[in-house]
């Protein structure tokens, strides 16, 4: 595998013609990272509940995404599912396994404790706010906790972006993106909603 | 078995110093705390009551009253009743005994209880945090504690 991500594109893209075929290779190659994920679930609350009802439970099944192998080391894992509120004590631990993880790695921040610490951001002594404090997070799944039709929503965000890589530039990540955002609102209104209601 | 008032009478019949507390849902009795060690370790021994095991301590910071109050939730297995004991030790000077040679779980429970809200036991073993790093300065749990990665809320 590493033979064709790394030693194939500088060789076709001298030849003529060959850039396309690199683009039916990125098709191909992407295609079957996409469709078999391999979570490292990383549940530390009651997030992770409901990633492995997603993940388990008959009705919501997460075999059907490919994604069912679900690795307990992370050197076997592509996937990093932060399912749960990320403490000061844990994000060494969050920090060590990501960087025992190969390339290449995604990383979703499922449930509101990840994106942004959740209900503990104020007056909370240990609670680090999101987990992207501490790790590079491709897709935000908001909801506490996100029903598994929402976390399925942030695995299919991540199966599109991860469509849209390339061989070529191998390591580049687009800008994160907050799946499950529904359609016709933007970020600044429900911050500016929250702040509001909260006053 | 017994029910709850021949508990409160023959656990109030230990130590002329206890005073049932009121307005709980349990038997519940308050203990002085010098008073506490023979009275935790009556508890334990006497046939009747059979406290053998120390189910949760926690504590709760009085700041009003300028008082922390620990609280220890008794059971006895053999006799299958519960008894909540509460203590007050004042807040600048947080002293209490261990009762880690009477229930062995005490002394995890007493290294939370140091950890979050900073009350020392005498007669410890091994007192140091158990939740935070051990580098940590201040302890969180008490109401009067801020530092400054702490966020306020807004409203």
């Amino acid at each position: 595998m590493g033979l064709i991500t790394e030693k194939l594109p500088p060789v076709l893209e001298a030849i003529p013609g060959g850039p396309a075929m690199l683009t039916s290779i990125d098709a191909v190659i992407n295609w079957a990272r996409s469709n078999s994920l391999w979570p490292l679930t990383f549940g530390t609350s009651c997030c992770a509940i409901e990633v492995m009802m997603a993940a388990g439970a008959s009705n919501h099944d997460l075999a059907r995404f490919g994604a069912e192998v679900a690795r307990a080391s992370p050197r076997q894992a592509d996937l990093l599912v932060v399912a749960g509120t990320i403490v000061k004590r844990m994000a060494p631990t969050l920090k060590m396994l990501y960087e025992q993880m190969a390339e290449p790695k995604y990383v979703i921040a499922t449930g509101a404790c990840a994106i942004s610490g959740g209900p503990f951001i104020y007056e909370s002594y240990s609670t680090v706010r999101g987990a992207h404090e501490v790790i590079p997070v491709d897709v935000y799944v908001p909801g506490c906790p996100p029903r598994p039709e929402a976390f399925f929503y942030g695995i299919l965000t991540l199966q599109k972006m991860i469509r849209e890589e390339t061989i070529r530039k191998p390591g580049s990540r687009s800008k994160p993106v907050y799946s499950a955002l529904p359609p016709g609102i933007t970020l600044e209104q429900i911050r500016k909603e929250l702040i509001q209601n909260g006053k | 078995m017994m029910n709850s008032q021949e508990l409160t009478s023959a656990v109030l019949s230990l130590d002329p110093k206890m005073v049932a507390l009121e307005k709980v849902d349990r038997p519940a009795v308050s203990v002085p705390v010098d008073a506490l060690v023979k009275t935790m370790q009556a508890l334990h021994d006497s046939p009747k009551l059979k406290f053998d095991m120390l189910c949760a301590h926690t504590a709760v910071d009085r700041l009003a009253a300028g008082q922390i109050e620990l609280v220890y939730q008794l059971y006895s297995t053999e006799h299958r009743h519960y008894l909540m004991v509460s203590c007050q030790v004042s807040r600048e000077n947080a002293i209490a005994p261990s009762v880690s040679k009477i229930w062995r779980i005490a002394e995890w429970q007493e290294r939370e209880v140091y950890d979050m809200f900073g009350v020392r036991y005498t007669g410890h073993p091994d007192l140091r945090r158990v939740l935070l790093d051990d580098a940590w300065v201040g302890f969180p749990l008490r109401k009067d504690y801020k530092d400054d990665f702490m966020l306020e809320r807004p409203w």
